[in-house]
């Protein structure tokens, strides 16, 4: 297979009237010899010779593939840009959120005060009776829980709690299974366990 | 220029207007000037407290809406003359307060006074908000028990975060008053500890009132019960009064039984 490509100059026209079109080409004929003449309408006898005559190369009634202007690239390209960036933008949020996701409180949680964290919570004070908090990650609390503690985490450590109103994944955790200083609850299998986490920590060596 | 404090509970009952009056007639024991303000508008009870139930001509209300002057509704106390005390009215109601009003009137009085107590109303409505809008510093009267425990630590919660100074940056000052403290219920365990309260509201103590039958009949009598030098809780309201005028004084302990001879010898051993 042998290919040639060619950038050829076009000149396209509407063919209405005869008379016209002869003495546009007369006059014109320097300018418009070495252009391919794309005509739309019918090609009458006439005109046919006439072109012939003229030696003007020419196709009828065709559609023409339209390549964009110069600003029209532009202007998808910057497009495209933009879109690129707004993707890279939420990816830097999204791993953001996977990595920097821990929140710290040391200040206590009163009364009335409702508390909603995105991603984990570390909470190193009480929860007073009547406040409420929601952590959609995972949560850990080392002091004394009075008020109302949801968590849709993978697990969350408390201490025994006995006015705690504890909710683990719309589950209602009975406050009495919490004993130790520190317990972890958590959701494997579908399943709720509570172990105590001991006080005596053993290392290997 | 004058410290502002607001005399906080939450819940009613738990003695506010009481410690107000006494505090207010402490400072001014100690030689400070110092106004107490009603700020329970509607409800008034300060000025019998104070026993100056027949001389309340004008009150707050009338001085923020310009229709008295301020030195015209402020009352001279008969007990101490560097005493004051603007009545709130009893006619109106907590709509009548608007924070311009207030801002402008707390302004003025602190030129005149080194100390301004405001009683501020029982509940967290509007009227509390106003109160503590512009206050330097809280006193949190508490009950040794869990209803008025909470409703403390959501009136704290609400100061930390509806108060001016709070808005501009800073933080409002807050101490704790024990009110009616009982020491046969605490040390049976009915009533909570002064120290499982500190945990709970995690703020500092200003002092332990004891519980007083003294009171109801001071109360009565419009004598604040701090002139009152054989009454515990009258001494508790003078130490209070003395540690807010910046003097460093011992907290004596007031949760144990001081008995007969049996439990002194019963001390002895322990």
């Amino acid at each position: 297979m042998r290919n040639k490509q060619y950038s050829v100059k076009v000149f396209e026209t509407t063919l209405t009237d005869e008379d016209q079109f002869t003495s546009f080409f007369n006059t014109n004929y320097n300018l418009f010899k070495d252009y391919l003449i794309v005509i739309h309408g019918d090609i009458s006898q006439k005109i046919q010779e006439y072109l012939q005559e003229k030696e003007l190369r020419f196709v009828n009634n065709i559609i023409l593939p339209k390549s964009q202007g110069r600003k029209a690239v532009e202007e998808e390209i910057a497009v495209q840009k933009e879109q690129q960036q707004q993707v890279e933008n939420e990816l830097l949020k999204l791993s953001d959120r996977l990595h920097n996701n821990l929140k710290v409180q040391d200040t206590l949680v009163r009364s009335g005060q409702e508390l909603t964290i995105d991603g984990d919570l570390l909470l190193l004070n009480r929860v007073n009776s009547g406040a409420t908090i929601i952590a959609n990650g995972n949560l850990i609390v080392t002091q004394l829980v009075e008020g109302s503690i949801r968590c849709f985490g993978n697990f969350m450590m408390l201490k025994a709690s006995p006015k705690a109103n504890i909710v683990f994944h719309d589950v209602v955790v009975d406050n009495s299974l919490l004993k130790e200083r520190l317990n972890r609850v958590e959701l494997k299998n579908n399943e709720i366990r509570i172990t105590p986490v001991l006080k005596e920590t053993t290392w290997v060596m | 220029m004058g410290n502002v404090i607001a005399v906080i509970s939450g819940k009613g009952g738990v003695g506010k207007t009481t410690t107000t009056a006494n505090i207010g007639l402490g400072i001014a024991l100690n030689n400070k000037r110092c106004v107490v303000v009603d700020f329970d508008i509607g409800q008034r009870n300060l000025d019998m407290i104070l026993g100056l139930e027949n001389r309340v001509v004008y009150d707050i209300v009338q001085v923020m809406d310009g229709e008295a002057s301020l030195s015209q509704a402020l009352i001279k106390s008969k007990m101490n003359d560097k005493l004051y005390f603007l009545a709130a009215s009893q006619t109106k109601d907590k709509t009548a307060l608007q924070s311009e009003k207030i801002s402008k009137l707390i302004e003025s009085l602190r030129e005149d006074f080194d100390y301004i107590i405001l009683d501020a109303p029982a509940g967290i409505e509007s009227g509390y908000e106003h109160t503590i809008e512009f206050a330097d510093a809280a006193i949190i009267v508490v009950n040794p028990e869990v209803s008025s425990i909470r409703d403390a630590d959501r009136a704290i919660g609400i100061l930390d975060s509806k108060s001016q100074k709070v808005k501009d940056g800073a933080e409002v000052a807050k101490y704790l008053i024990i009110n009616r403290i009982d020491a046969k219920m605490v040390q049976s365990g009915e009533m909570l500890s002064s120290s499982d309260i500190l945990d709970i509201l995690g703020i500092n103590l200003l002092g332990k009132v004891p519980e007083d039958k003294g009171i109801i009949d001071a109360s009565n009598q419009g004598k604040p019960i701090i002139l009152n030098p054989n009454s515990a809780a009258g001494q508790a309201y003078k130490r209070i009064a003395s540690r807010l005028c910046g003097e460093d004084i011992d907290m004596p302990e007031l949760e144990t039984v001081q008995g007969g001879f049996l439990q002194k010898i019963k001390g002895i051993f322990k």
